[in-house]
């Protein structure tokens, strides 16, 4: 009798550790100290006449939000035909650097969301600020995450939300038609946004060969095949057309 | 032939065969009665069997399970240890010593209690002896005596008695303690063995078991018995008997779904056979057929002459609902639905009278003024054949000849001519309208494109947002429209269509002038106008032309479905079809045709989908051809089906059966005017939303949960005269002209579709808590939710565009039910999900989300915003905005002529739905 009860203690445990597993998820990310690691650096440039940035028209809120002249992010072409504002990401990765669980801040700041585009990682809380101190709202549209619509009035000066599935979500405020902004949420630490010259940069990448992707908003998307050597650095360019 | 012959002959040939003759007689009586006319007997043997089988293999997999499973091996080999191990070794020892012990105890203690109870004897014996001294005035003294002796030693035993009893408690006790084990184990295993045993318990109910045999049950007939159901021929109530269920066994039983019929359980059962009761409903009410019948399945599904209601077959048994059912929108029943509205609106109900539908406006065009709107030489072409011109068009082909279709326009084109000219007096030519002035013409376009036009009328070939079945559309396509009209015509009519036909299902869309202009000049970009109208007219209008004309318009009874001037009178010539559906085969007339099964069903289809099929040389059939898909065909079969003679009495009727009526007169009002062409209403339709996909906020607004939203008296109003609610949408509600019955009918469904018996509101302004109202407005202030920087109240607009207002809050008075108002502002995004309107709080956790500062809790401050909203009056706006902003004009003037014809109460409008 004894030693059936030990059995069953004993197949708990195993049955504890094969869920826990399960919940984990079959294509989880392992994070870690990666040692001999290489690094992506690249470039997204635009081909063609770039497009005027259009100039948003502040039409509410003048007092607060009126701050220099805010013109729309959506295609922003720097001097080199460098595209900024272009998320550039690991395709195939499963374990790599350490994945930082902390928040990640999307502030509502002169009626702008800044930054433009915010990292947040899957499950992990998004902190979103009101800097500007009226009633704001924060309105998503996602496919895969529940699509949220939360007002934050001048008292809130901060709320905190969680996003549960990896995909590109817009978020506009109702309140003020002008204002947009991205989240990108992600389960691996491999993501980086162009700066204003379209460049980006991954560290930390264990040696190998890799599929990396670029997604903008107005552009689109685009993959490319690139191979980390141990300690090097790797060297991509996309070119993007006008869709 | 001699006396000795006679004697000596032998009968025995014939007796044999006499007996024979009986044998078998009796043989074939037994057999006729007992297994040829009872085929259901062998049905119940079957299904008893197959029940059997699939009970015993589940006995044999839970016995297989429980023969895998670790757990129970383990079980059942611990217990047997445990049990060896109580009858061996040391412990085997310790419990023979106390069973030695137990038996000793016991045997002590049953002497002693014997001792005990017979010494209770003797005491009673010595009480009589002293009490019977009393009373005989005898020496009490010796019986006293040995009273007290005998409870002296009572008391004694009964010391030892339980002295006894505590010892054999403890043995005992002992004992149980050693067995806990086993006993524990005995159980685990029961507990385990428990759903086998229930298996095997289900067998046993299957079968009645004889010794070591077991045989299915004894078949019997089974019966529903619907008490007074129908009538007999003295109109006295009768009882209906349904016997289905002795051959449709598994009929009720889950988990017979793919056996071969007459076992096969009963589809979707969980919603037909839960909401009514086979054991009070039966079979026959819904699928008809012989109930009572039971000697082949010929006889009991009524497939035999003389039976008046053979079964419905497929969907016809939707014909079935209506038997109970008010009318015939019912879930599921998609199919009848389909073909009422067919039977309505592609115009049968303008020749066959069918009750319940003799006042249906008259379904074609209005022909008064038909000389005022159709090019003359597109008029002969339609009617001698208007699939040509149209392919989805209602109305049907009447195989004119050409000389015939000449003759029918110009008769039309003569009787309408007075006052045509009439209405032309009073509508003259506009001016302004170019179709070949591009900027105009992309402007009507844009104007079609986003008022809502396209929630009925395709605009391009072959395009339809509003099907009718599948092969009609419900408001014209209008990609050749030049063809057919003038631009004079299409503009009043734009502007103002029941100027033109007091009937008309088009609304108004209140277009400015321009507006209307922009749009003629568009709509006669499509198509080619048509030429020689003038030449074409003298011809028609000749006399004998027309009279011609007259006698045909006549005898095809073009007035059942048109208005046409001095035709007032004539009516429908068709025959009734209003019990149709119980039509006897004998009075169906097949003609010549040998090739048509005969069947009502056949019959009815053959008609209509060719309906001269049955003409002959004597016999003239004039039913046109409407050209309807086969399915749709189907449907209308389906409708004409449920026209039954038979009454269901009420007891059999559903308990909601007001409710059901609201919400179907309601739809048919729907339907009409198709309301679905735009809105979402109670789950269906929408078609416009789908050019919306981008930005579902700028369509029309979704109507789910209308009725628990509004007030009824306001909904009544915006009916009758709608205002622009939503200053930022492009679409516009438009005017319907809905009469005060359609109007009523319209708000009662809203109020039915969300369960709402009495849709009356009144709010009683003196009950308001002026601590809550106060809250409310502090929570609406700028320094808290700050509703006012999208809201409007009267002529306090907010700032920025108009696109990004919201709904003019100083309309919830008057618009919106309270308790609507706190579960809006609980949970926006539940009640209309994509709305612009965001959550200021989340009542999903206990969480305080609203400001700590006002009130004691969320709910509080949604409640105090209702209150503070329910004070709002337009009138009382007269605090200032942080900037009062230009008005903003939209290109066409959106809403716009709301503010400048509408008193300011009807301006101020704007509101929440989408």
């Amino acid at each position: 009798m004894l030693n059936s009860i030990d059995r069953a203690i004993r197949l708990l445990g195993v049955a504890t550790c094969a869920a826990l597993f399960s919940t984990a998820g079959a294509f989880a990310y392992e994070g870690g100290a990666v040692s001999g690691g290489g690094s992506i650096k690249g470039m997204v440039k635009f081909t063609g006449t770039p497009p005027e940035r259009e100039v948003l028209e502040v039409n509410k809120d003048k007092e607060v939000c009126a701050v220099g002249v805010k013109k729309s992010n959506e295609l922003v072409v720097g001097a080199d035909g460098g595209v900024e504002f272009a998320v550039v990401s690991l395709t195939n990765i499963s374990k790599g650097k350490a994945f930082p669980e902390g928040a990640s801040v999307l502030d509502q700041a002169g009626c702008e969301y800044l930054p433009y585009i915010v990292v947040v990682r899957k499950g992990a809380d998004l902190d979103i600020l009101n800097s500007d101190g009226i009633l704001h709202n924060v309105h998503t549209y996602s496919e895969k995450n529940k699509p949220l619509n939360r007002a934050q009035p001048k008292f809130k000066k901060k709320i905190t939300e969680k996003f549960t599935e990896t995909e590109m979500v817009k978020v506009t405020c109702d309140v003020h038609g002008w204002m947009k902004g991205w989240l990108a949420v992600v389960d691996h630490p491999y993501y980086a946004i162009t700066d204003g010259s379209g460049g980006f940069e991954l560290t930390d990448v264990p040696a190998g060969e890799y599929e990396i992707k670029v997604w903008q908003e107005k552009l689109g998307e685009s993959t490319q095949k690139v191979t980390v050597p141990a300690g090097g650095e790797a060297s991509v360019t996309f070119e993007m057309a006008a869709k | 032939m001699s006396k000795a012959d006679e004697e000596k002959k032998s009968y025995a040939a014939v007796f044999l065969l006499a007996v024979a003759l009986l044998l078998a007689s009796a043989i074939w009586i037994v057999w006729d009665d007992q297994i040829a006319r009872r085929p259901w007997k062998k049905y119940q043997y079957d299904f008893s069997q197959t029940q059997i089988d699939r009970a015993k293999a589940e006995v044999a997999a839970e016995q297989q399970r429980l023969d895998s499973s670790s757990e129970y091996q383990d079980v059942v080999k611990d217990l047997t240890e445990a049990r060896q191990a109580l009858e061996t070794g040391d412990t085997g020892r310790l419990m023979a010593d106390l069973e030695r012990q137990r038996g000793k105890a016991q045997l002590f203690y049953d002497d002693a209690e014997f001792e005990l109870r017979t010494k209770k004897s003797e005491i009673e014996e010595a009480w009589y002896e002293v009490e019977h001294a009393q009373l005989a005035g005898a020496n009490v003294e010796k019986p006293r005596a040995r009273l007290d002796r005998l409870e002296g030693e009572r008391i004694v035993l009964e010391e030892t008695v339980s002295d006894a009893e505590a010892r054999l408690e403890k043995i005992v006790s002992e004992q149980d303690e050693i067995r806990s084990v086993v006993v524990a184990l005995e159980k685990k295993k029961e507990s385990l063995e428990a759903e086998r045993e229930r298996l095997v318990q289900r067998v046993d109910s299957l079968v009645i078991p004889m010794g070591p045999l077991a045989f299915p049950k004894i078949p019997k007939i089974e019966q529903v018995v619907l008490e007074e159901f129908d009538r007999n021929a003295y109109n006295q109530p009768v009882a209906r008997v349904d016997r289905c269920t002795s051959c449709h066994v598994g009929i009720n039983k889950p988990g017979y779904e793919d056996e071969p019929q007459p076992f096969t359980t009963h589809p979707d059962r969980e919603f037909y056979l839960l909401s009514h009761d086979v054991e009070k409903f039966g079979c026959t009410p819904c699928h008809q057929g012989q109930g009572a019948a039971v000697n082949s399945p010929e006889q009991a599904h009524g497939r035999v002459k003389y039976w008046l209601d053979p079964m419905y077959r497929g969907d016809d048994v939707q014909a079935g609902c209506i038997a109970c059912h008010a009318d015939v929108r019912v879930d599921k029943a998609e199919k009848i639905a389909l073909g009422e509205q067919l039977f309505e609106q592609v115009g049968c109900v303008g020749c066959h009278l069918v009750e319940g539908y003799g006042d249906v406006p008259p379904v074609g065009p209005y022909l008064r003024r038909i000389s005022a709107k159709v090019n003359a030489n597109w008029l002969v072409d339609w009617v001698e054949q208007p699939h040509r011109y149209r392919p989805r068009t209602k109305m049907p082909n009447f195989y004119f000849e050409r000389e015939e279709a000449e003759a029918v326009a110009g008769y039309i084109l003569s009787v309408s001519q007075a006052e045509s000219e009439e209405w032309l007096g009073s509508h003259g030519a506009p001016d302004g309208i170019d179709p070949g002035d591009a900027a105009l013409v992309a402007r009507g376009s844009e104007i079609a494109d986003s008022i809502g036009c396209r929630g009925c009328h395709g605009l391009a070939p072959g395009e339809s947002p509003a099907l009718l079945g599948e092969k009609k559309d419900v408001a014209p396509n209008l990609s050749n429209i030049a063809e057919k009209t003038n631009p004079r015509w299409m503009y009043h009519w734009l502007k103002d269509p029941r100027g033109y036909s007091p009937d008309a299902r088009m609304p108004s869309l209140r277009l400015t002038d321009d507006d209307a202009r922009a749009l003629v000049s568009y709509l006669f970009t499509l198509g080619t106008p048509r030429t020689g109208d003038e030449a074409t007219r003298v011809k028609l209008l000749e006399p004998d032309n027309v009279a011609l004309g007259e006698a045909l318009v006549r005898k095809y009874g073009c007035p059942g479905c048109h208005e046409i001037p001095g035709m007032e009178a004539e009516s429908r010539i068709g025959v009734e079809l209003s019990v149709f559906g119980s039509k006897p085969m004998e009075e169906l007339f097949f003609g010549n045709r040998t090739d048509i099964p005969y069947t009502w069903r056949d019959w009815t289809f053959h008609k209509v989908n060719e309906p001269r099929i049955y003409e002959t040389e004597r016999i003239e059939q004039v039913m046109p051809h409407f050209d309807l898909a086969e399915s749709d065909i189907d449907a209308v079969l389906v409708f004409l089906a449920s026209r039954q003679e038979e009454r269901v009495p009420d007891a059999y009727r559903p308990a909601n059966l007001e409710r059901e009526k609201t919400l179907a007169e309601g739809r048919r009002v729907i339907e009409r005017y198709n309301c679905v062409g735009c809105h979402v209403i109670g789950g269906e339709g929408g078609a416009i939303l789908s050019l919306y996909e981008e930005n579902p906020t700028l369509g029309p607004p979704i109507l789910n949960g209308e009725g628990a939203k509004v007030q009824a008296n306001w909904l009544y109003g915006f009916l009758k005269r709608p205002i622009p609610l939503r200053p930022w949408l492009a679409i516009r509600m438009p005017t319907f002209g809905l009469t005060d019955d359609e109007t009523v009918k319209l708000v009662r469904y809203f109020a039915a579709e969300d369960g709402i018996d009495s849709p009356f509101v009144h709010i009683d302004q003196a009950s308001l808590s002026p601590e809550y109202v106060e809250a409310g407005e502090l929570l609406a202030s700028v320094d808290y939710f700050s509703c006012w920087t999208c809201h409007q109240q009267g002529d306090r607009k907010p700032e920025g565009p108009q696109e990004g207002w919201a709904p003019d809050l100083a309309l919830a008075r008057e618009r919106l039910n309270p308790d609507w108002i706190v579960e809006w502002i609980k949970d926006p995004q539940a009640l209309m999900p994509g709305t612009r309107m965001p959550s200021f709080y989340d009542f999903s956790d206990d969480e305080r989300d609203g400001p700590e500062d006002v009130l004691e809790s969320d709910l509080q401050q949604a409640e105090a915003l209702r209150d503070y909203l329910l004070t709002l009056h337009p009138a009382a706006a007269t605090a200032p905005m942080a900037v009062p902003p230009a008005q903003e004009q939209t290109p066409f003037d959106l809403g716009g002529e709301g503010a400048a014809s509408a008193p300011a109460a009807d301006e101020i409008d704007a509101q929440t739905e989408g």
